[in-house]
């Protein structure tokens, strides 16, 4: 048992290492998303001139949604798994996972979980940088059982998170071109996953068919709890429930996918 | 062939377009104005942003992009051998025409808020209007090109497809809504703001030489100052051998 920790524990060190390698990488993402926290400033203080709340919230409410979301993104947010994964598959790199006892679902966990704690750390120091300039519109709600609930959801978001990714880069054992798929997921999961607008600005009919949807479990869920948009502790277990029945569904089907995948692939040359 | 990848990204290019209409539909179902700017005032103004960006993305998105690979890898030496302007080859190789697909739904954007708002543009208008698009399409032109160009220096452009869609973002905001620093930054100094503001503007409130004086003289002065950075570029480029 113990041996099997260790595999996965040197896997995920030495992707901590190629993490720290590519800082660059990550300063240049770093610097879009603080361009775009300016954008959403903007619009947002500009709808909000003449109305003191939307949608039950206050600016600064609104704009701490928006400030968590970045840095929860940097946490748990699954960027280029799934293209990784689809390369491994492509070109055949993953032949030599097939020869080893080694489990591919968590060999890529932990390269992921590995990438999400190098970047979640790197994003708190923009965020502490700013902080002085932030802090007047920052109003982060101070309810223990935020944390309680909240810790919980943002794990099962990770797994949510990453699960979609791989399934998607599983999509290359049937398509050679995934890049489109991919492209079109995103922008459906920065839509119900709330990254444009907070979801509970939506009509609440639209609102409470979005709670079934897995994009909802993916970011703004967790979100929401930590910022304060959803506060009835009751509801939020519920959330709770469906939540964790979508993780075993997704990791089922990226299971599924799997198995049905390696059917169908075929290793050349060596 | 590949009739599926057109099919495909050009879904994804209008479920993109979709994403920003239900951002406005959404924000106003909370609120009258923003900056000033009614629900179809500000779809107009996102339609014609999306507009002006189809263009680009349509006629020279994929050659520019490429460019700066080519500088990378050598690959560019091509285009040298080739009898014409350099700059005009390189960056119109290839067209995409899923973009092209989309403008006409950017388009029927522009023309449904302008019909809900019950405007009815004079001939100069919408000819100043489409000037004005064309103006902004060789703005955003040169801020690329400017940018790849960079290649020529550093070997390495990466990221410039982030920079150009996170600024494309200001682009979809009224430019009322820019105040102090904001304003001095993404209205004056770049000319992101503006682009797609001056058109706008233009189709809501009548013709204005002044506007169109601003925004002709800027695209010529970016136009111009491009032409000459790639032109020092292409004097260091000294090609890759391997």
């Amino acid at each position: 048992m113990l041996s099997i920790l260790n595999k996965y524990r040197a896997v995920f060190l030495v992707g901590l290492q190629s993490n720290l390698v590519y800082r660059m990488n990550f300063a240049v993402r770093g610097f879009f998303a603080f361009f775009h926290l300016i954008v959403v400033f903007i619009l947002w203080s500009a709808a909000y001139t003449g109305n003191r709340e939307i949608g039950g919230f206050d600016f600064g409410q609104t704009f701490t949604y928006f400030v968590a979301l970045i840095v929860v993104q940097f946490m748990i947010g699954a960027f280029n798994e799934d293209y990784q994964i689809s390369e491994e598959i492509r070109n055949g790199l993953i032949n030599q996972f097939l020869l080893k006892p080694v489990n591919y679902f968590a060999y890529r966990f932990s390269i992921y979980a590995s990438a999400r704690l190098v970047t979640g750390l790197l994003i708190l120091i923009p965020v502490i940088v700013t902080y002085p300039l932030l802090k007047d519109y920052l109003t982060v709600p101070a309810d223990w059982w935020r944390l309680a609930l909240g810790l919980p959801a943002l794990l099962m978001s990770a797994v949510i998170q990453f699960g979609i990714a791989y399934c998607f880069g599983l999509m290359s054992f049937w398509f050679l071109e995934i890049q489109g798929l991919v492209v079109l997921s995103m922008a459906l999961e920065s839509l119900l996953g709330g990254q444009i607008f907070p979801l509970d600005l939506l009509p609440a009919w639209l609102f409470r068919v979005s709670q079934f949807l897995p994009y909802y479990y993916q970011m703004y869920f967790p979100v929401a709890i930590f910022t304060g948009r959803l506060s009835d502790p009751s509801a939020i277990m519920v959330g709770l429930g469906i939540q964790a029945g979508w993780m075993l569904i997704i990791l089922a089907i990226g299971q599924f996918l799997w198995q049905r995948g390696l059917r169908l692939h075929t290793a050349v040359g060596g | 062939m590949f009739r599926g990848d057109f099919f495909v990204w050009a879904l994804v290019e209008l479920f993109w377009m979709t994403v920003n209409i239900l951002m406005v539909s959404v924000i106003y179902e909370h609120t009258k104005s923003v900056a000033g700017w009614s629900k179809y005032e500000m779809m107009l103004l996102v339609g014609t942003s999306l507009l002006i960006q189809r263009f680009l993305m349509g006629f020279f998105w994929s050659s520019i992009f490429e460019m700066g690979r080519n500088i990378r890898s050598g690959n560019f030496d091509f285009y040298l051998a080739q009898p014409g302007n350099v700059m005009f080859m390189a960056t119109t190789r290839k067209l995409d025409p899923d973009s092209l697909v989309n403008s006409l739904v950017a388009l029927s954007v522009v023309i449904y808020s302008a019909h809900q708002l019950n405007l009815q543009p004079s001939f100069l208008a919408i000819g100043c209007y489409a000037l004005l698009v064309v103006a902004g399409i060789v703005i955003h032109y040169s801020m690329l090109v400017l940018c790849i160009s960079f290649a020529f220096w550093f070997t390495s452009a990466q990221g410039i497809e982030g920079s150009y869609f996170t600024l494309s973002e200001f682009s979809r905001l009224p430019r009322q809504a820019f105040k102090g620093l904001a304003n001095i930054v993404f209205v004056w100094a770049l000319p992101v703001v503006i682009v797609s503001n001056a058109p706008a503007q233009i189709l809501l409130h009548g013709f204005k030489p002044s506007l169109l004086a601003w925004v002709l003289g800027i695209a010529t002065g970016w136009f111009a100052l491009t032409v000459f950075v790639f032109n020092r570029g292409l004097r260091r480029y000294s090609s890759a051998s391997s």
